[in-house]
């Protein structure tokens, strides 16, 4: 029983602290320029193939590695594609070749973010996606898409670009069935929902050492101080629990994903409140284009949309516990 | 990371499990009078007796100097089995003043005091809160005047929990005279039968007695009885402290899990005012699932702290997340329960055990003050880990 980084654990977060630390400023974000998915960075460095078997040109590492290389990726907001083109890997293994070209960016992948009874749908991806993945607790399933004949939508995250459609676009290629992807989507997105929550307590930690009002930094204000404080817990909370919940699922423990339905609720409300926190403490600057604060909202706010509600993950919680064995006195 | 047991750790959660099956006591703890100290008495013995008294304890104490893993194992299972709350008039003994005479006794306190607390023959209390030094215990004012191989203590100590019970406190003074803050403090064994001495209940909000006010009139304790030297009492005082909040709320952080779980059961039988089970109201359901969720992330929390610990890490700022986090939703699930069930909530006779709900939503704002209030622990963390700037 040992719930901290080992040393190589902690070798594959610093790897990729140094990478998208360096190269993904968030300045990248600001004004009109979107973020491209810069895929063949990713894919040059192995990132793609993180957790992929050796046989397909993947590292084979877990999905605790892979959890740690998403944290970072959420401190950075880091392209989204990152996170569909990995999920695509796993639902297509049982196709080496077309693993192949997942890893190596050649075949680019949308998400699909809604699909509804009518058969609209809505994807979240690049001009350039030669093909569609959908996610559910049941199956991951692979498509070719048709772009063409979907409608480009404006979103509120500018680095990312959205489409709806009909899912005539959609023509499937191969199915994983199982929860597994989901299970792993799910990880994902937590630990980029909780980067977002730390880059958000960051920001505002280091402006509240330096801005000055009525003669003091304001972190000298309880006002400020104990929001701040609040958001470290935050953080604390989620991301132990989701360190809990990734090594459950690589152990196979049978409450693997109970644990990871409490992990997205945590890591959720850590990105949702945080978030709000940092414009909030921020004052009027928070609230301008030119600063960053809202960079985070926005990402947070795609994020904790990306796998649908978080109602699906309450059931499983709601279950009474094997445990109870006495009433309490 | 590895949430595996060893095969050692499997036997001794076995082991521990087939023992509180048989041996938990069949009645209730008392609400009221001496009767309490009287269960948690007997209960300590008869852990002492099977040789599980001082789980934290080192060997060489006679103490099991279990590992953490061993210990969360342990708390486990009480809670499974419902065993008595270890936070009871044993508490400050075995978890405070036990651990304090370790780090910094003279070997004949260590010879005296040690054993008594195992065997639960001695209680302690605490006498470090004062009417005007609360969460700001460093401005305390009662005063020790050494007299030949006395000190002579007078003043007012607050927030005595069991002082009734208790055999000894662990009493913090003001030794040098026109000494400031943490400077000049004394860290004191003082029997609780020493002449001058008055212990005053203070009635709670839940109409019980559990906290006194406590009078020292010219009340003299031998200078031996000194823990660590004089004057450096507040050096004595932090190495409890740090304690408490480290891993000596472990077992009440894993109990909670017991409890949400329980809340789930009753909710799931429990009928709102427009006839529909509370589970399946979606406002409760979603509390109650985020309430699990933390649960839930406070025992990952609990095994992340004690692996650093075992890393050698102090869990310094980390136990103030600990305890902002487990009061936090303590106080969260005592309320929610309260609302789900309606106007039986208000059925209340001060007597815990026969309304354990309304108990347990009152206790919640003891939980959330007492041992260092939610408001300290955002400014110990706001120091600590986010290195603000202080204006204090």
């Amino acid at each position: 029983m040992y719930l901290a980084l080992d040393s190589h654990e902690k070798e594959i977060a610093n790897a990729a602290v140094t990478f998208l630390g360096k190269e993904f400023p968030l300045e990248r974000l600001h004004g009109e320029h979107r973020d491209s998915n810069r895929l063949s960075e990713f894919s040059k460095l192995g990132w793609l193939g993180l957790s992929a078997p050796d046989s397909v040109g993947g590292s084979g590492l877990s999905i605790v590695e892979e959890m740690l290389f998403f944290l970072e990726m959420g401190r950075i907001a880091g392209p989204v594609g990152v996170l569909t083109q990995i999920l695509a890997v796993a639902a297509a293994q049982s196709e080496p070749d077309t693993c192949r070209r997942l890893i190596n960016g050649e075949a680019q992948v949308a998400l699909v973010v809604e699909q509804d009874s009518q058969g609209k749908i809505r994807l979240v991806g690049d001009d350039n996606a030669g093909y569609a993945l959908a996610v559910s607790p049941r199956s991951a399933t692979l498509f070719e898409l048709d772009i063409s004949a979907c409608r480009e939508v404006p979103c509120l995250d500018r680095s990312v670009k959205m489409y709806v459609g009909a899912d005539s676009a959609l023509k499937p290629v191969v199915q994983r069935p199982g929860d597994e992807v989901w299970l792993k989507a799910q990880i994902d997105v937590s630990a980029m929902m909780i980067g977002i929550a730390e880059r958000a307590l960051n920001m505002i930690v280091a402006y509240a050492k330096e801005r000055q009002t009525f003669g003091r930094p304001i972190g000298a204000y309880q006002a400020v101080r104990h929001p701040c404080a609040d958001m470290a817990v935050r953080i604390e909370v989620a991301r132990c629990q989701l360190f809990f919940a990734a090594t459950a699922m690589k152990e196979g423990q049978a409450d693997a994903a109970m644990q990871i339905d409490a992990a997205r609720l945590v890591a959720e409300r850590a990105a949702r409140e945080n978030t709000d926190s940092n414009i909030q403490l921020h004052g009027g600057i928070g609230v301008t284009d030119e600063f960053s604060a809202h960079l985070l909202l926005k990402r947070a706010n795609l994020l904790w949309r990306l796998l649908g509600s978080s109602k699906i993950n309450m059931k499983s919680l709601l279950e009474p516990g094997g445990e109870v064995t006495k009433e309490r006195g | 990371m590895d949430l595996k047991y060893s095969e050692e750790d499997a036997a001794f959660r076995d082991r521990a499990r087939a023992w509180l099956k048989d041996n938990i006591p069949r009645e209730s703890r008392p609400a009221h009078g001496d009767a309490i100290a009287r269960f948690d008495r007997d209960w300590q013995r008869k852990l002492h007796e099977h040789g599980w008294a001082g789980l934290n304890w080192p060997r060489e104490y006679g103490g099991l100097g279990l590992s953490e893993v061993q210990q969360v194992i342990w708390y486990e299972e009480c809670a499974r089995a419902g065993a008595p709350n270890y936070i009871n008039t044993t508490y400050i003994a075995l978890m405070h003043a036990g651990p304090t005479v370790i780090a910094c006794g003279t070997e004949e306190q260590k010879k005296y005091h040690l054993p008594r607390i195992l065997s639960g023959e001695s209680l302690w209390c605490q006498g470090f809160s004062e009417p005007n030094a609360g969460s700001d215990l460093a401005s305390l004012k009662t005063t020790g005047v050494v007299e030949g191989d006395q000190l002579v203590v007078n003043g007012t100590k607050m927030w005595t929990t069991d002082g009734q019970f208790a055999d000894y406190q662990e009493l913090l003074i003001r030794t040098t005279h026109g000494s400031e803050r943490h400077k000049g403090l004394t860290w004191v064994i003082c029997d609780m039968r020493t002449p001058g001495i008055t212990v005053q209940p203070i009635r709670t909000m839940m109409g019980d007695e559990h906290v006194n006010t406590t009078f020292y009139d010219n009340v003299r304790i031998p200078l031996s009885n000194v823990v660590g030297e004089l004057g450096s009492g507040w050096k004595t005082a932090m190495s409890t402290l740090a304690f408490e909040r480290g891993t000596g709320f472990i077992g009440d952080q894993l109990a909670l899990y017991e409890r949400v779980n329980q809340a789930i059961v009753l909710a799931g039988k429990t009928r709102l005012e427009d006839g529909t089970f509370a589970i399946d109201d979606s406002a409760i359901s979603g509390r109650l699932a985020l309430i699990k969720a933390d649960t839930m992330a406070i025992r990952s929390m609990t095994l992340a702290q004690i692996s650093e610990i075992q890393q050698g890490s102090n869990p310094g700022p980390k136990g103030s997340i600990m305890k902002l986090m487990v009061t936090s939703t303590s106080k969260a699930l005592s309320h929610l329960v309260a609302e789900m069930i309606g106007w039986t909530f208000m059925e209340y006779n001060d007597n815990k055990n026969d309304y354990p709900l309304t108990y347990d939503y009152l206790w919640s704002w003891v939980y959330t003050i007492a041992g260092g209030t939610s408001e300290i622990q955002r400014e110990i963390i706001a120091d600590q880990l986010l290195e603000l700037p202080r204006a204090r």
